[in-house]
């Protein structure tokens, strides 16, 4: 499991890019920069049209989405994520390096969607998926990808890879996947 | 009846002052002896289901009773209840279909001779997987006259019924992105009302039915927003780096309970409806999801994970005790604070939350989940 802390881990860029490029993610000298836990976020101040978690998501593109036929989702593997965690973990970074790299070179669209696995409430499952898929693609902002040419869906546990229950199928579940628009 | 009325808090006062426990227990012997006599068919039918089901009642033969329940049919019930005396109580007319009729006249009943709104005139609504595909089902709160609603061969979920009943908004995923949707129930027109870039899910009225507060990704994370029941004028409430889901609007609008993982695990927060700073509810418990806030405001019923599984908790927000009442997901108060629905075991649970009697209302549908229920 991933430690909490990391999770919720929460960098303005340049800072965590100091912290990543660095290696020296010291989960202590970094906690001093997560949210302080009131929930609020009332240290970030602002007005309400800010986007202070990320990017602003882009506009959708008109008849085309996910599961749609001009959609090819098996370009790239699916980034894993552990139980109840949005944590992209160093393990999936080559994977998000790999895109990355593809976005920087094309002009095409991506649309990441992020699953959870079974266990979990509906309501959660949908926000959890939707805040994985968010993490890949600031993930991949910040590894030099186009935001604009970035959009998310979440699906929860829907559709998962492997519909079984147990510890193997709960893991291939947990993932965002990338549509790549054609 | 106002006599009646004061006994009854007062008993619930010195109860609750005796054990220091905010609810009461009332046994069968405290519940009112009624009998239902000259009526027939489904109205008597669906009648003393409904006076039973309310949890106020014991169906007992006339002559027996503390209330004497009569009715004459026709197109329009005339009802009537004497008290033990003889003296007319409450004398009304209902109009509508038979099981309509039978819930109006059930919920004047309760609310005559105990002071509670009654629940038999309301509606239920929940996802079921009978199809194969998640669709939106609808039914009266007993259970019965079940309808599919939704007809997508798609993903809906998340449905929440207006409190007064008239329309339903809910998930679906037919653009191929989650987005919200309203159906007016009873003209059957549908509109796709919340189709912002990203996730939108979890909508949920606000008391007056004026408001929608949901899950919102447009900005680069999931979190709060309150739009206007058309789904205009979004307004962001949350900004923390976590997921935020479930808002449950206070009974005076308010305030917004919801949970945000914000801390590690989802814990319940509490909110000012106009924005400011969440505050952390304790539970006692590591997960907390899916809150839904009583309508007298005194209790917040959400999900613990409990031994692999989830159950059913209730929160009082006076003593800040948190109690399991059964092992299901996605509970919801119905209009009397006294009853919950929740999936449990593929089914339709209902729960009287001070006897802890259950009743299955729906199953035989597939998989039913996140039940939403009408005030």
């Amino acid at each position: 499991m991933v430690p909490l802390t990391f999770k919720k881990m929460h960098l303005s860029r340049p800072l965590r890019t100091a912290c990543i490029a660095t290696l020296a993610l010291s989960l202590s000298s970094c906690a001093s920069w997560k949210k302080g836990g009131s929930g609020s976020g009332g240290d970030y101040g602002g007005s309400d049209s800010d986007s202070v978690n990320g990017t602003a998501l882009p506009d959708r593109q008109e008849g085309v989405s996910f599961l749609g036929e001009n959609v090819d989702r098996n370009k790239f593997s699916p980034v894993h994520f552990g139980y109840d965690s949005f944590s992209v973990s160093g393990d999936e970074r080559g994977k998000i390096r790999e895109v990355a790299e593809f976005m920087r070179s094309s002009e095409k669209s991506i649309i990441i969607a992020g699953f959870t696995d079974e266990r979990g409430t509906p309501e959660y499952n949908r926000g959890l998926g939707e805040r994985r898929a968010q993490a890949v693609r600031s993930a991949l902002i910040s590894a030099g990808a186009d935001g604009s040419r970035l959009q998310t869906v979440s699906f929860g546990a829907e559709l998962p890879v492997d519909s079984s229950s147990g510890d193997s199928a709960w893991a291939k579940n947990r993932r965002a996947e990338f549509g790549v628009v054609r | 009846m106002k006599k009646l009325c004061a006994i009854f808090s007062l008993a619930a006062a010195s109860v609750a002052l005796a054990v220091e426990v905010p609810t009461i227990t009332i046994s069968k012997s405290d519940k009112l002896s009624i009998a239902v006599n000259g009526l027939s068919g489904e109205v008597a039918k669906v009648l003393e289901n409904d006076l039973a089901m309310s949890g106020y009642f014991k169906i007992t033969p006339p002559g027996a009773s503390g209330f004497l329940v009569s009715g004459s049919g026709g197109g329009t019930l005339n009802g009537k209840v004497e008290d033990h005396g003889g003296k007319t109580v409450l004398s009304k007319s209902f109009s509508g279909s038979a099981r309509s009729q039978a819930h109006q006249f059930a919920d004047e009943i309760v609310e005559t001779l105990t002071g509670a709104r009654g629940i038999a005139n309301t509606r239920v609504a929940f996802v079921a997987t009978k199809t194969g595909k998640k669709e939106i089902y609808l039914a009266d709160a007993d259970g019965a006259g079940v309808t599919e609603l939704t007809h997508d061969g798609n993903i809906s979920v998340a449905p929440c019924l207006s409190p007064d009943g008239r329309s339903l908004a809910y998930t679906g995923y037919k653009s191929g992105y989650p987005d919200v949707y309203e159906i007016n129930l009873a003209s059957g027109a549908r509109n796709r009302i919340i189709k912002f870039p990203g996730t939108n899910s979890g909508a949920a009225y606000s008391p007056d039915g004026g408001k929608i507060a949901l899950t919102l990704s447009k900005d680069g994370n999931p979190e709060l927003y309150v739009t206007s029941a058309s789904g205009g004028g979004a307004r962001r409430l949350t900004r923390t780096p976590g997921v935020e889901s479930s808002p449950t609007w206070s009974p005076d609008g308010g305030e917004i309970i919801y949970s945000s993982d914000d801390r590690g695990t989802p814990q319940l927060y509490r909110i000012s409806a106009s924005g400011g700073s969440g505050q952390l509810i304790s539970t006692g418990h590591g997960y907390n999801t899916e809150p839904n806030w009583s309508p007298d405001g005194k209790r917040v019923a959400f999900n613990v994970r409990e031994g692999g599984g989830f159950a059913v908790a209730i929160l009082e927000l006076a003593s800040g005790q948190t109690r399991l009442v059964g092992d299901g997901q996605d509970p919801a108060w119905g209009a009397d604070s006294r009853h919950l629905i929740f999936a449990s075991g593929g089914a339709l649970i209902l729960l009287d939350a001070q006897t802890g009697q259950k009743t299955t209302l729906v199953s035989g549908l597939g998989k039913i989940s996140e039940p939403t229920w009408s005030r």
